[in-house]
């Protein structure tokens, strides 16, 4: 029988017992349906979600909920929207009771004398141009900005097919504010004329990603596992989609055979009741879904698949690093 | 009266559920050394864990609370939990 030591040296092994440790249970909260920006492209506002539910307004039945969470056995709360910064004393809810991470647009800045070490992720969808035009606005000039040098801080850079070859100087000014970076691909959910991905893009997208963790590997946080993973929807031989994607509401999924799956995983409406199928948008179709995070915990879900050799195993690990650090699990 | 289980027995039982339920290969439930960790080693997980819950449920009468996942390391340790946590038999 293949046993991780039997795999791995020492310094690998040191670096596996270290997550090993890390037992992650998370889920995923829609904040509020509320958002100050409009952008092409974005699935909560495309397939409806923002529809789907009443906001609970009342920050008691917030806490109450949490609480409920936490006995639930989750110990990461992943903020989405709409803008979860619109509504702090909700993120303050999760804030106070468990690890959370936030994402924003980061128009508006989060107080740090409220929120000293919360983990915020900021959304970025291009070079000037390309915010313009699927986001309305320059939203970097902003958002880097508020958070310049905030070491809890990273942005999530969705890249798109408009942005091959153009990544490097996007990269460059996230590196030059002081903060991180990682890399997911835009699932182009509206149609939007010319962002929807061909294969030999992604092949060439891959070697780009390649190349900018190589150069600026303070700055990018992602292991070219992921990019393989990613690019080409496919990891060790089986291909992502709906059999297999890990990001399934637990509730909701009767699916059969069962796949390996986020325990205990749920996005939540804003309403604290209604459950959403995925971590995305349920209109989307899984086969052609590029989320970073279901990618990444399809990897994690998957560690003994990866116990066939030693770099199998190593790829896995990296991956989980990865995941930890843009979750606070570990240090940059 | 039915016959208690040793711990031997129990260990071995555990282990072909084990060696089922997770498509181990190269190993059979004797040779599988029962101190061997489970999770830093084998590489188990928590749904792994679940899995095999069930299935010892169904075999051995007993629930596996959830928080108690993370004591579970070995299969000796799971089948000492086993053992103290079977229906008393009459």
């Amino acid at each position: 029988m293949k046993t991780v030591s039997s795999l791995l040296d020492s310094h690998w092994y040191e670096r596996y017992k270290r997550i090993s440790q890390l037992n992650i249970r998370s889920s995923i909260y829609d904040v509020t349906n509320r958002c100050n920006l409009r952008c092409k492209g974005c699935f909560f506002f495309s397939s409806g979600e923002d529809k789907v539910a009443r906001e609970e307004t009342d920050p008691n039945k917030w806490a109450a909920f949490v609480d409920e969470e936490k006995e639930r056995g989750v110990n990461l709360a992943i903020l989405i929207g709409g803008e979860p910064t619109l509504c702090f004393d909700r993120i303050e809810a999760f804030y106070r009771r468990m690890p959370t991470y936030c994402a924003t647009n980061g128009l508006i800045k989060v107080p740090r004398d409220r929120f000293p070490d919360m983990m915020v992720g900021i959304s970025l969808w291009g070079d000037e141009d390309d915010e313009k035009r699927l986001r309305g606005k320059n939203t970097f000039r902003i958002s880097s900005s508020n958070y310049e040098g905030d070491p809890h801080t990273y942005y999530l850079y969705t890249i798109t097919p408009n942005q091959m070859g153009r990544t490097e100087k996007i990269i460059r000014k996230i590196r030059d504010a002081g903060l991180k970076v990682h890399m997911q691909l835009l699932s182009n959910d509206e149609a939007v004329d010319g962002f929807s991905w061909r294969q030999e893009e992604l092949d060439d997208l891959r070697a780009e990603m390649d190349e900018m963790l190589d150069s600026y590997p303070d700055t990018v946080i992602s292991s070219k596992y992921y990019h393989h993973v990613i690019t080409t929807g496919k990891m060790l031989g089986r291909e992502f989609g709906w059999r297999e994607c890990p990001s399934v509401t637990e509730p909701l999924d009767n699916r059969d055979p069962k796949p390996r799956r986020l325990i205990h995983f749920i996005r939540w409406a804003s309403d604290l009741e209604t459950v959403h199928r995925c971590c995305t948008s349920a209109t989307r179709d899984c086969s052609t879904c590029k989320d970073g995070a279901a990618h990444m915990s399809w990897i994690m879900v998957n560690k003994r698949a990866h116990m066939r050799s030693a770099e199998d195993l190593q790829n896995w690990i990296e991956v989980y690093e990865m995941f930890a650090k843009l979750y606070q699990f570990l240090p940059w | 009266m039915q016959q208690e289980l040793t711990t031997e027995e129990t260990i071995e039982g555990v282990a072909k559920i084990i060696i089922d339920e997770l498509k181990l290969e190269d190993v059979t439930p004797q040779t599988f050394d029962p101190d061997l960790d489970l999770i830093d080693e084998v590489g188990v997980d928590s749904m792994d864990l679940a899995t095999v819950a069930l299935v010892l449920q169904d075999e051995y009468g007993v629930s596996i609370d959830e928080d108690d996942y993370p004591k579970l390391k070995s299969l000796r340790l799971i089948a000492e939990y086993v053992l103290a946590h079977a229906p008393v038999k009459s």
